[in-house]
């Protein structure tokens, strides 16, 4: 049998005690059997004691009284008095649990190391039109790589031209490679699985989202929480306490033996490892489905979140408004014709609507091209437009109404000789006008009306679509005990409503400006609740900067939201945020349980010596075992959850 | 007045440590480390396991970090971050 190395020693170890330990027990005292037996025992208490005892003088040399010291002292203690057996069990014990822990710890760091791992090294870059391999980190910014099927993408960049399928799941933990066509962002570290594509640099080395990622999680994974801290203060006390003890307690009562024993049990093992293992275990795991979280105190934060606060725009909708509905209120003019001249205001237009109107102008085939327009935008309200001497107005219900009652009732008919419009009062048209764009509102759609020299035309309803899944998502945090889901959003409480009727949402505040979002959220606050706030990260910055935890979605793309936010959503998908508090439940969960065990361990031990029955290797064994069993529970988290 | 014309040329490093499963290590790999001449600050981070050395390579070399690090009985890597 082959013995990895590493384990070779504790192997040795533990043969020679075992063997030593049968031969003292089985043969009569003072026999060459029990003479021969001890002597395998001190040989496993050499093999095994040497390595701890030239750390020890190590650590002393650099003014240090470390664990290795406490073994060392306490097994030539045991040699000294006889104790032959116990001195080779403490070593032996010792030497077993420092392998098995070493290999069992790096296992919770896995998921960072795996990131790591996930770094390009090589890179096809373009230069002189002639394609050269280099190292990625030798590729400059604004250089043009090449990305062939089945390779990593070695940068941060832009796609020129090609398409391909990239697997992100390195990044975003989303495990179906996404499609990418010219104009999309690609990642380094991700991989090719289709197609070729070239790509201009964005970001090199330590200026990718990978390397942010992995200095994210590292420093999330080094932030001492509170409960760390706590343990971290106990175990300094606790050490040298214990040691005061052994020594006064031999000097008292004699008693070398118990001395001893209570040397052994001093090493904080469990306590000072306790939390560590569950944090870096969770962080990780969390990374791995695409969740950065900044630390071990963010994640027990989330854990207890009790209210979860939504933006609406480009968080439960897509961010993407399109027209959904044209009507006409004057019985001359087409749907067509609205919309005709609503692009033609909003040409000149910087509005967010604009983007809209004008796709569904071009693809209704009535886009003007090639006219003048001066357009004047009145905030808040909408747009005033000037063509060949007429005024087209676009704007909500209520400028609608004042635009049209400032013209009189008398009317004005249009005077283009294509119109025809029968003069009439210009009351008739706003009425059906304010009707229509009121039932549009109650439709969730931001009603648009649409006025030329004044008098009502029509009335284009636009909205954004609701994220595929997003009442599911809504559904699964009342599921969690989420008590509270609120909708935070600058549009229209009508419109916000029936989105939130949609999704499942309980409440809404609607029609805030960016600091009312940042009031809103600190008034969910007041009454103690955990709250989480969850938006793109940019816009809602001031808001999300005010929650007990601040949550910003499709951060891939931000390196601001990368750094800043408490915890990053790396794929823009709503589904992660329940995902993330599932995780973050489970780790604090688990951390708890390291805590509760290690203290326990700790105090029946200590009991256990002093009443006497717990000698010092089984006091080592329990230690040791106490260790790994911290570890091992710490290393479930690495298990990926349900409903991933 | 004879002038010494020193150039400091500090670079950080990142060293991985496999195996760092005891907290009261951290010291004994920061004292071996900092010991070296070149090297102005070192710093373990248990939690990650990662160990940041700011040194004058001329004088402290990467691989003589590394032998320090093994001489405190802990293997570790050169990280690229």
């Amino acid at each position: 049998m082959r013995v990895p190395r590493g384990w070779r020693l504790p192997a040795g170890a533990a043969a020679l005690s075992a063997a030593g330990y049968a031969l003292v027990h089985l043969s009569t005292e003072g026999s060459l059997g029990a003479l021969v037996g001890t002597a395998l025992l001190l040989a496993a208490t050499v093999l095994a004691g040497r390595p701890i005892a030239v750390q020890a003088v190590r650590s002393l040399a650099v003014r240090i009284v470390g664990i290795d010291l406490l073994v060392t002292v306490a097994a030539i203690g045991a040699v000294v008095i006889g104790e032959f057996w116990e001195a080779a069990a403490v070593t032996t014990l010792f030497a077993i649990g420092k392998a098995l822990e070493g290999a069992t710890f790096d296992r919770t760091r896995s998921a960072l190391a795996d990131l790591v791992r996930s770094a390009p090294d090589k890179a096809v870059v373009v230069r002189d039109g002639r394609q050269v391999e280099v190292p990625a980190s030798q590729v400059r910014v604004g250089e043009t790589v090449v990305v062939m099927h089945g390779e990593k993408v070695p940068v941060d960049g832009v796609v020129l031209s090609g398409t391909g399928a990239v697997d992100e799941s390195s990044i975003t933990g989303e495990s179906v490679p996404a499609e990418k066509t010219g104009g999309e962002n690609v990642y380094a570290g991700t991989i090719a699985v289709s197609g070729l594509l070239r790509v201009r640099v964005t970001g090199v080395g330590a200026d990718t989202t990978l390397a942010r990622i992995v200095h994210r999680v590292e420093e999330a994974q080094d932030a001492k929480g509170r409960t760390q801290r706590f343990m971290d203060r106990f175990a300094k006390v606790y050490t040298p306490a214990i040691m005061a003890l052994s020594l006064g307690a031999g000097l008292v009562t004699g008693n070398v033996e118990l001395a001893l024993t209570l040397l052994v049990i001093g090493c904080p093992g469990a306590l000072v490892i306790s939390v560590p293992v569950s944090v870096v275990a969770g962080i990780g795991r969390a990374a791995r489905d695409g969740v950065l979280v900044k630390g071990g105190e963010t994640l027990e934060s989330l854990a207890r979140v009790k209210v979860v606060a939504l933006d609406k725009t480009g968080t439960i909708t897509r961010g993407r408004p399109k027209v959904q509905q044209v009507e006409s209120v004057d019985d001359t003019a087409s749907a067509a014709d609205v919309l005709r001249y609503a692009a033609l205001a909003e040409s000149g237009s910087s509005h967010p609507l604009a983007r809209p109107v004008l796709d569904a102008a071009e693809e209704a085939g009535v886009l003007p091209t090639g006219v003048e327009v001066t357009a004047e935008t009145v905030p808040g309200k909408g747009i005033v437009a000037r063509w060949k001497g007429r005024e087209i107005v676009v704007g909500s219900p209520r400028f609608a109404a004042e635009v049209a009652s400032g013209v009189g009732s008398a009317g004005r008919s249009h005077s283009d000789p294509s119109e025809q419009a029968p003069a009439g009062p210009s009351d008739q048209a706003l009425a059906r006008a304010t009707s229509v764009a009121t039932q549009m509102a109650e439709n969730g759609r931001t009603p648009l009306v649409v006025l030329v020299d004044g008098r009502p035309l029509g009335v284009i309803g636009v909205a954004d679509q609701v994220r595929r899944g997003a009442a599911d998502v809504i559904a699964a945090l009342h599921d969690l005990g989420i008590q509270r889901v609120t909708m935070l959003t600058g549009d229209a409480e009508p419109v916000a409503k029936a989105v939130a009727r949609e999704v499942g949402i309980d409440d809404v505040n609607a029609g805030l400006l960016p600091d009312d979002k940042l009031a809103a959220v600190a008034a969910l606050r007041e009454d103690g609740r955990a709250v989480a706030m969850v938006g793109d990260g940019v816009n809602d910055a001031p808001a999300i900067a005010t929650a007990d935890v601040g949550i910003a979605m499709g951060a891939a793309g931000s390196a601001v939201a990368v750094e800043t936010a408490d915890v990053a959503l790396m794929a823009d998908d709503l589904a992660r945020l329940p995902h993330a508090i599932r995780l973050a439940r489970r780790t604090a969960a688990n951390l708890r349980q390291n805590v509760v065990f290690a203290v326990a361990t700790v105090v029946l031990l200590l009991v256990g010596v002093i009443l006497g029955g717990v000698t010092m290797s089984l006091g080592m064994l329990v230690h040791e075992a106490s260790v790994l069993i911290v570890v091992a529970n710490g290393m479930r988290l690495l298990r990926p959850v349900a409903g991933a | 007045m004879a002038t010494t014309v020193t150039t400091t040329t500090d670079t950080k490093t990142v060293l991985r440590a496999a195996g760092l499963s005891c907290p009261s290590c951290i010291a004994k790999i920061e004292k071996q480390v900092g010991r070296l001449v070149g090297v102005s600050s070192v710093q373990v981070k248990f939690n990650s396991g990662r160990i940041e050395i700011q040194h004058d390579p001329a004088k402290a070399s990467v691989d003589s970090l590394v032998k320090a690090v093994a001489d405190a009985g802990y293997r570790a890597e050169p990280s690229p971050f």
